[in-house]
Order: structure tokens, then C-alpha cells, then sequence
């Protein structure tokens, strides 16, 4: 990258950014809003939940709750995904369930989740893993469907079977794919963090927000638990973009990006 | 493989390292228990949201704390009905605060439970936009009004009032919210009306957009809307501590009807440590008016539900199935007459 366009990369974004605070503020006055915040009165909010010692402990919340909905997710949703892309029988098999399950929005398994786990953490864990474990199913079964067949021939030909062919060709083969997969999931695993901290957890960035709901006009507070959400969700992103850009991982992808 | 055991390391440290930080910010796993917190039984948790129709609960928590250092149960807070009913129909929670007309819908489909005693009484209110052209409730004709739930007795008290005027219930279209979302509803007059419990009421006046139409004193003195109730089990296994419950509920109601001092100081530890809202909210809707909501005379009295139920059925939410003897037990606090309040002042 020349240093024009690193320094273009930095720019850019800064000035969309600042062109979008300063839209969101014009249109608070411009309205006469009394009740939606300006971005000023939400950094105010910011300073009073971390004033108050509750910004760390939130954040630490969401991401012990994601962290494990989604771990469970991928070692439950990578392995099925790759059985049912390489044995026909188990794809045919599982594949209705699996779509059936899969459009089914978290919000519509709250009830579920009391019911079966209370009040405790391991509801919202819960929520998290199943928005998260369907489509990491999918895209591994895709991924092992999608292997060219000729490195299957190839490998058949060195007389490498089982265990081994899985090792060295399948999953290398499968894995810029399956991590694609994994990335879009985590997006997903926390975008339901909100809906999965509706339950009576006492902390975290979605309780943040539905408890400032009950708190009378604090909508300041609303956005400061949406701001740090996507905040995250971007440093998230960016940690998942540096794992595909390990060079033994990267190699379906060329040099197609930065 | 070695990427791949790098990557698993990762992933286990960081999922121990998240748990442990999450432990010790969130749950208190390392602080060492609170001698006799519990005296060793299974913690006894009370469902309750943060209105004022609930607030005997956190109060009695609260003055329990202060008083003995330990807690006879553990409030619950929810964030909207589904969760609390969900949560309580479970066994998650062994008693919770309800809205009456649902606990006695409950009673209707088989679940066990009674209900004990009274949250509150009064303490609605049916708020319009103040520049709206509502002035009577025979205005509310074709308007649209949001309530809490179809099982709230905020609807009762709407087919109540128009009732009484003859004015036939459809004119009036009624839509569920969530409490929380009704102030921002009215204030971009998305909705003609709103009513719920308070505080949510009274933030419309506080914040200037809001205009009352009717207390609950107005339309139907006395009024009920929730109740706490405990599950059937439960009073068998352990009448005692149920006792002692409702003993602790009646006197923190008598407490905080006691002088406007108590409300101040309860609007005050209640906002800070259990409800996250601002004190002048609570302060607000304890004191103006100061019967805007009661917290005596809360026993369990037949003629009370035998008008809810009457009310219920006529707006089609219960069958008639079940009665006072079913769905109530009013033999722990016959008459709260004989209750003296709790001997206490909040720290300063």
C-alpha cells in the first residue's frame, strides 16, 4: 500500500464519520427533539456510565455471553457442516431441519430460553449460539460441496484416505470459506446480543439499552449502548479480517484485497 | 497444525480470561458470601418491573438489608411482562408481582398459584398529548390509547369509564406497548393515549407533553392493578417464609404511606438501587397528587375481585371459570389494619 492511499484510508472514513455526526446533530436542533439525544449529550452518557463503573463491567457482560454462545456454536456448527457437505445421506437428512431452524429470529425463542434456563446467563447464551450456530452450518457444508473435485482426485490418487485426506486437502480446502462463514456469523452472534439481554440478565450492552428504557427519558443512554455495540462489532470485525489474512488461510483469495 | 493449536490457545484463553473478568465484574463470584445471607436455604426470588405498582418489593428488600444485614428474598427485576410471567410460570421465580387480571387469566388455565396480597392501589393514570383536543373520556371516541397489556387492568379501567357513559367498547381502539416505549409514543403523538403504571405517566408530565385525562381516583377509586402472587407449592412447602413475606410487603406499604418523608427517602434508594431512574421521577409520582398511588389497605378482599372478574369477563379476557376461592388466599393478612409499620429511616 503507498503511503497516498494509507493515508487516504484513514482520511476517508474520518470524514464520512465526522460528516455523520455532524447531519445527526443539525437534525436533533433542527427538529427541536427533546427526547432523541445529540452526539454530545450521548458522550455526556458515556461519561456517566463510566463515572459510574458501568461501561467495563457491560462490555465485559456481552462479550463473556457472545464469546461462548458463539464457541459453542462453531464447534457445534463446523463439524456438522462438514459431515453434511461430504456424506450426501447426512445432508439429505439434516438439511430440512437445519433451513427449517434457521430463518427462525432469536426474539422468538426468549420464551423458550426462560423456560428452559431461567434467569441465568446461559439464556442469553443460549439465543446467541442458536442465531450463530445455523449459519456456520450452512457455509461449512458449502464450503466441502463447493471442493473442486479434481484435488479430491488428486489426493485419492496418493492413496490418502480417512483421516488424512480430511487434514490435508478437505479442511485446507474448505477453510478460506468456512472462515467467511465464521466471520458473518459473529456479526450475527452480536447483533443479537440486544434481543438476547431482553431476558433478566442484569448487565451487558443490550440490558444497558432496555434498561434505560425503563429509565424514563434516557434515550441518551439508548444510543450510548448502540454506539459501543457497533463500536465493538467493528474492532470484532477487524480481528476476524487479521485471522483471514493468515497467508496459510488466505490462499483461495488471492491478492484481491488491500 | 500448528496455526490451528495457536488459534485454539487463543480462543480458550480468551473464553477464560472473559469468564473470569465477567465473574468477578458481574456476578460477585469471588467476594466471599455474606455470612447467613440466605441461612443456607435456596434463595427465595420475587419477580417484580420497575413501576411503582411494584414498589413494596424493593422497598421491603431494601429495609430488610438495612435492618437485619440479610435478605429474606431476592427481587428479580424484569424489563416486560412476557419474561416475568414466563420466568414465574417456570418456577424460576417463586412469587412475583403480576397484573391481577393476568394472574387470575393464569388461575383459568390450570396454573397453581394464589394471589396474596395487593401491590398498590390507585396509581394509573390516562395520559393524552397536551395540545389534543381530549378533554372528557367521551372524547376517546375513535381515538387509539395504548395499554401495558390486554390483561392489564388499565384496559378494565378504559371499558370502566366508558361504560359508565354508555359509550359501546369498540369505539375506542386499544393497542399493546411495553410501559416504556408509551412516553416517546405520545410525544410524536404516534398513539392519542397512553396509560400504564407510573412512573411512565408521570415522565410525560415531568417532560411537559403530557396532560392528565383521568386518575385512577376519578374513574374507579381504590383501583387494583397488581398483585403478588405465589405459587401453590410453594405456600404448601414453605408457608412460613411466605408468611413472612407478606408481613414485610404490608409493613413497607404501611412505611412508605406513613409521611411524605418515607416517600421521599424510599423514591430515593429505590431509584438508586433497584429502578436506575432518575429520583425526581419516583419523587414526582409519590407526591403529586399524594394519593396518586396507595400502598394501604392492600389485603385480599372478595368484592374488590368479584368486580374485576365481572369487568374481565364483560371485556371478553376471562372465561368466568374461576373465582375468589381459587385464585386468592387472603389468609396471611386478613386485614392490614392490624399491621404496624416497619420502625425505620433510610440513611441520609
Amino acid at each position: 500500500m503507498s503511503r497516498a492511499t494509507r493515508t487516504r484510508s484513514i482520511i476517508l472514513p474520518l470524514a464520512v464519520g465526522a460528516a455523520f455526526l455532524a447531519t445527526w446533530h443539525a437534525a436533533v436542533r433542527i427538529t427541536g427533539s427533546t427526547l432523541f439525544p445529540t452526539p454530545m449529550d450521548v458522550v455526556r452518557g458515556f461519561v456517566e456510565l463510566q463515572g459510574r463503573g458501568l461501561l467495563l463491567r457491560y462490555i465485559v457482560a456481552s462479550l463473556f455471553r457472545v464469546s461462548w454462545g458463539f464457541g459453542l456454536a462453531v464447534l457445534v456448527g463446523v463439524p456438522l457442516g462438514l459431515l453434511m457437505g461430504w456424506f450426501r445421506w447426512v445432508f439429505e437428512a439434516l438439511n430440512p431441519l437445519v433451513q427449517m431452524f434457521r430463518p427462525i429470529s432469536p426474539i422468538a425463542w426468549i420464551p423458550v430460553a426462560i423456560l428452559w434456563f431461567g434467569v441465568t446467563d446461559i439464556a442469553p447464551i443460549f439465543l446467541i449460539f442458536l442465531a450463530a450456530v445455523f449459519p456456520i452450518t450452512v457455509s461449512s457444508a458449502a464450503a466441502v460441496a463447493n471442493i473442486q473435485p479434481v484435488y479430491v482426485r488428486a489426493a485419492r490418487n496418493f492413496e490418502l484416505s480417512g483421516l488424512q485426506l480430511f487434514r490435508q486437502v478437505i479442511l485446507p480446502a474448505t477453510l478460506p470459506q468456512i472462515i467467511t462463514g465464521l466471520r458473518i456469523a459473529l456479526g450475527i452472534a452480536w447483533l443479537v446480543v440486544v434481543a438476547a439481554e431482553m431476558i433478566a440478565v442484569n448487565s451487558g450492552l443490550g440490558y444497558l439499552i432496555i434498561d434505560a428504557r425503563n429509565a424514563g427519558k434516557r434515550y441518551d443512554l439508548v444510543v450510548a449502548g448502540m454506539v459501543m455495540i457497533g463500536l465493538i462489532g467493528l474492532l470484532l470485525d477487524l480481528a476476524v479480517r487479521r485471522v483471514e489474512r493468515t497467508p496459510s488461510l488466505r490462499w483461495g483469495y488471492a491478492s484481491r484485497s488491500d | 497444525m500448528g496455526i490451528f493449536a495457536r488459534y485454539a490457545a487463543t480462543a480458550v484463553v480468551w473464553l477464560a480470561a472473559i469468564s473470569v473478568l465477567h465473574g468477578w465484574l458481574n456476578l460477585n463470584a469471588f467476594q466471599a458470601r455474606r455470612a447467613g445471607a440466605d441461612g443456607g436455604k435456596k434463595t427465595f426470588k420475587i419477580g417484580f418491573l420497575p413501576v411503582t405498582c411494584h414498589l413494596t418489593c424493593p422497598v421491603t428488600d431494601f429495609i430488610n438489608r438495612s435492618m437485619t444485614g440479610s435478605n429474606i428474598y431476592e427481587p428479580i427485576r424484569f424489563s416486560g411482562w412476557p419474561e416475568l410471567k414466563e420466568a414465574f410460570l417456570a418456577g424460576h421465580t417463586e412469587a412475583t408481582f403480576i397484573l391481577a387480571p393476568l394472574a387470575m387469566k393464569l388461575r383459568e388455565d390450570g396454573i397453581k398459584m394464589k394471589i396474596v396480597y395487593l401491590g398498590h392501589r390507585d396509581g394509573t393514570a390516562l395520559m393524552v398529548h397536551k395540545d389534543s383536543d381530549i378533554y372528557r373520556i367521551e372524547d376517546l371516541r375513535g381515538k387509539t390509547v395504548a395499554v401495558p397489556n390486554r390483561y392489564s387492568n388499565q384496559r378494565l379501567l378504559i371499558f370502566k369509564a366508558l361504560r359508565d357513559r354508555n359509550i359501546p367498547f369498540d369505539e375506542v381502539k386499544l393497542v399493546e406497548m411495553p410501559p416504556p416505549d408509551m412516553p416517546a409514543a405520545l410525544s410524536v403523538k404516534a398513539v392519542d393515549g397512553i396509560t400504564s403504571g407510573e412512573p411512565f405517566m408521570g415522565q410525560t408530565e415531568l417532560d411537559g407533553y403530557g396532560r392528565i385525562l383521568y386518575l385512577t381516583k376519578d374513574v374507579w377509586p381504590e383501583f387494583i392493578s397488581c398483585v403478588l402472587a405465589v405459587r401453590e407449592d410453594v405456600i404448601e412447602k414453605d408457608r412460613e417464609r411466605v408468611q413472612d413475606l407478606v408481613n414485610g410487603i404490608a409493613k413497607s406499604g404501611k412505611w412508605i404511606d406513613q409521611s411524605m418523608d418515607h416517600r421521599m427517602q424510599a423514591a430515593k434508594f429505590v431509584s438508586k438501587n433497584y429502578y436506575n431512574q432518575h429520583p425526581r421521577l419516583l419523587e414526582f409520582v409519590l407526591s403529586k397528587p399524594p394519593d396518586r398511588v396507595k400502598y394501604t389497605n392492600l389485603a385480599v378482599r372478595r368484592p374488590d375481585f368479584e368486580e374485576i372478574e365481572e369487568l374481565a369477563r364483560t371485556a371478553g379476557i376471562l372465561e368466568g371459570k374461576v373465582h375468589f376461592d381459587d385464585y386468592c388466599d387472603p389468609s396471611f393478612v386478613r386485614d392490614d389494619a392490624t399491621i404496624e409499620a416497619f420502625q425505620f429511616e433510610a440513611p441520609r
